[in-house]
């Protein structure tokens, strides 16, 4: 019974079904039609500023009349899955990637990945620092075979443009006046969550190779040695001082990790 | 790990503190009786969690949820209600509540708070549900009324009479928004008078009070205006008949400048000072 009634009356606010009978009809003011408008128009419009909260570069990018228009067509297609809105907009890379108006943008879904990844990253729970105190007790003949663990907010984002530079060049306080050369081939962009602030910066296909095998759970021995058969400039001292400073490696064990 | 500044709210006027503000009041550190924050942006953790924890040695918080859905006849949310409860044990707050709304059916969930028919099935099935809530959270839940631009035509009770007897059998208390019942008696007709009357006044623990605006002839609860001078009056009543409380200005859109939220909340412990002294 109180099932049947929610769900009409959601039905009437996502799809646009028609008000079903259970409402009284007429509001002083205003007929049942009205209000359930007033509902659909809450329901797009905060999902709209989900969207806008978690994809402040695309929207700066669209401009704010387009990405309205582009919000309504994500919303139509992706209803919300969460009561918190937080967790919304998850699929618009995907989405951007076969939106016919933006197709000449080609980088879009590239920053929408990476924007999304940096708003997964800013709600994580805090990771404890790599502990050095305890990698002292561990044998140095035996740091081959350690697995090491990376801080769920990080990830390693591949383009074919730079979309670490776009990403940076509309922060608040970034310089206006930017140039970025689009063309330039293959890209790599680190999101990692050094303390509580969020980070994104480039990543060399050296260390970008090294540190996914790392996260796929390899061992440090065999992905060094991996990584330097294909990249002998790799500098493995270099890259595990970057990457504990930028809280990406957190922690360590000699067994498989989870 | 810090200090809370206190587990109990004060019978004073608060604001709803948003992330545009966030920094301002770190660093003033203007006089307020306390903060409610939204739940769901503290969620996880990280920087709005530290920023919160901050908040949190200076002034009570009190926590407010828009995400639960209450009356929603999807099973509760179990990572929600975990969330909720890992942000009570760190926070500490002086108040827990959340709206007697839905927000998820049938498959669907809509982002919004979303009125019911206060029939004896929904009671059973919300205070089921509060219970779960506060045993799990082990503490008292206040639940709000909600503004409404639509009602059903087979409710068998006013939704006074429903809190009234959801306080009865789950003892939770309420938190009573005295703009969202000045939008019912506009949109709906609800009596306002009978409202209060059915009101236990010993559950009332916190008032709130913001700014709606006009859609084709509804009055649509957007917080983003000032409290008006209607909203004024009714709450002047409201405080006559019940006792005052403590008492938020909430503010949810078009945010305006720190000072101008204080300036309405000097307006609700003026009318707060002037219930206590009998005038």
């Amino acid at each position: 019974m109180l099932d049947d009634d929610l769900t009409r009356f959601a039905r009437a606010i996502v799809c646009g079904e028609a008000p079903p009978t259970q409402f009284d009809a007429w509001y002083g003011e205003y007929p049942v039609a009205t209000a359930i408008e007033v509902y659909r128009n809450n329901y797009r419009g905060n999902l709209h500023d989900a969207l806008a909260g978690a994809y402040p570069v695309i929207q700066q990018l669209v401009g704010e009349e387009f990405f309205r228009y582009l919000a309504r067509n994500f919303v139509e297609q992706h209803p919300s899955r969460s009561a918190n809105l937080h967790h919304y907009g998850a699929e618009l890379a995907d989405f951007l990637s076969g939106f016919a108006p933006v197709q000449e943008l080609a980088y879009l879904p590239d920053v929408a990945a990476l924007e999304w990844a940096c708003h997964v990253a800013y709600f994580l729970a805090d990771e404890p620092m790599f502990d050095l105190g305890r990698l002292m007790q561990i044998a140095p003949e035996r740091y081959s075979e350690l697995r090491l663990r990376t801080h769920p907010a990080c990830q390693v984002l591949r383009s074919n443009y730079p979309v670490s530079a776009i990403w940076h060049a509309h922060q608040p306080g970034a310089d206006s006046d930017f140039r970025i050369e689009l063309e330039g081939g293959h890209r790599l962009a680190l999101v990692s969550r050094p303390g509580d602030a969020v980070q994104v910066s480039e990543l060399s296909p050296a260390d970008a190779d090294w540190l996914l095998r790392i996260q796929a759970g390899v061992s440090l021995g065999e992905t060094t040695a991996v990584t330097l058969e294909q990249f002998p400039e790799f500098d493995l001292q270099a890259a595990l001082l970057k990457l504990v400073a930028q809280q990406v490696l957190i922690d360590f064990s000699l067994e498989p990790l989870p | 790990m810090s200090q809370p500044a206190s587990q109990t709210l004060p019978c004073t006027a608060g604001i709803g503190l948003r992330a545009p503000h966030y920094r301002e009041v770190l660093e003033t550190l203007p006089q307020l009786g306390w903060v409610e924050v939204h739940n769901e942006n503290f969620f996880g953790g990280g920087a709005p969690l530290h920023t919160l924890l901050r908040v949190r040695e200076h002034y009570p918080v009190s926590l407010h949820g828009v995400g639960m859905g209450l009356a929603s006849t999807t099973p509760l949310d179990e990572a929600h209600l975990s969330e909720l409860s890992k942000l009570c044990d760190v926070v500490q707050p002086a108040a827990v509540s959340e709206h007697l709304c839905w927000n998820s059916a049938g498959g669907w969930v809509v982002n919004d708070l979303l009125p019911f028919p206060y029939t004896r099935e929904a009671l059973a099935h919300v205070a089921r549900r509060v219970e779960q809530v506060q045993e799990r959270l082990g503490r008292q839940l206040l639940v709000e009324n909600l503004s409404s631009y639509l009602s059903f035509s087979h409710s068998e009770m006013t939704e006074g009479e429903f809190l009234a007897e959801l306080v009865r059998r789950t003892g939770c208390g309420i938190l009573f928004d005295v703009e969202n019942l000045y939008v019912n008696v506009r949109n709906l007709g609800v009596d306002a008078e009978a409202f209060i009357r059915d009101l236990p006044p010993d559950a009332v623990k916190e008032y709130h009070l913001a700014g709606y605006s006009v859609r084709d002839g509804c009055l649509v609860d957007t917080h983003d205006h000032p409290v008006y001078p209607e909203v004024w009056e009714l709450y002047e009543y409201v405080l006559r008949q019940l006792g005052p409380r403590p008492t938020l200005i909430e503010w949810d859109s078009s945010i305006p400048a720190l000072p101008v939220l204080m300036g309405e909340a000097a307006k609700a412990q003026q009318r707060l000072e002037a219930c206590r002294a009998g005038r």
